[in-house]
């Protein structure tokens, strides 16, 4: 089973709108609190980064898709988007995390909390669009046996 | 967002609320800095907050740095468990002072770090 999709312009006041649709999926998935929070902190970090880097840094216009499916045992958020070709599983580990905070620098953890909160993260390029697709495991005992 | 703001004791005290994201973040940055001075005293309080993301993250180290930059000092308190979570993986609480309650959060800016330290 899928959710219809939801389409918006790669532009900031539009995130608001993939966060509810992520949180709306998670509430049908019957996901727990924190999975869900995570969940939704993994797709909100990676939308932001698309829409700050992808398109408002480089002027472009263009859009952000998403999609839930729900399987017995998954719920998977498709994120798509058609900025320049950008795999976040490529961005290295912030090095400085546990360093002093005037050594450390803040980027790239916004990508660590995306990557490390949900079950599997994958990136793909596809016919001229970015998918991230994130994976949250459902819990056994909400899964019908079949 | 910032929902309440009040100075006891010569500590700042702001109460932070609701979800700390990239859309909220930028009011919040500009409502704290300015409460840097040299030796200040900065108490946040994050138990109502429902939601921090890395811009969060990204606001609290630079406050934190420019408190450190002044002698001064800042404590969390009441920091919800998922947020703690998302500290706690990112290091933050390696530097970061935390505490339960408001109380606790008081009491420990009124004594030197060093002996907070011990």
């Amino acid at each position: 089973m899928r959710m219809k999709a939801l389409t918006v312009p790669g532009e900031p006041e539009y995130l608001g709108d993939i966060v509810e649709y992520v949180l709306t999926a998670a509430e049908m998935a019957q996901l727990d609190e924190r999975a869900a929070y995570r969940l939704r902190l993994a797709v909100d970090e990676i939308a932001t980064n698309i829409v700050a880097h992808g398109f408002t840094k480089t002027g472009q216009e263009g859009w952000l898709r998403i999609t839930a499916v729900f399987t017995p045992t998954q719920l998977k958020i498709q994120l798509d988007d058609t900025a320049a070709p950008y795999d976040p599983t490529q961005c290295p580990q912030p090095a400085t995390l546990h360093a002093s905070p005037h050594d450390r620098h803040p980027g790239g953890l916004g990508i660590y909390l995306a990557l490390g909160g949900v079950d599997n993260f994958r990136y793909e390029r596809r016919n001229g669009w970015n998918r991230s697709t994130f994976i949250a495991q459902r819990k056994p005992a909400l899964v019908p046996a079949y | 967002m910032i929902t309440d703001m009040k100075q006891l004791d010569g500590v700042h005290i702001a109460v932070l609320g609701g979800d700390i994201d990239g859309r909220s973040a930028p009011q919040i940055q500009e409502t704290l800095l300015p409460l840097v001075s040299e030796n200040c005293k900065i108490l946040l309080d994050m138990s109502h907050v429902t939601y921090m993301s890395s811009a969060g993250l990204r606001i609290l180290l630079l406050l934190y740095r420019q408190i450190a930059d002044n002698a001064g000092r800042v404590v969390l308190v009441g920091l919800p468990e998922k947020i703690w979570d998302t500290m706690s993986i990112t290091g933050f609480l390696d530097f970061f002072e935390a505490y339960s309650t408001l109380a606790e959060g008081m009491a420990a800016l009124h004594i030197p770090a060093e002996a907070a330290d011990k």
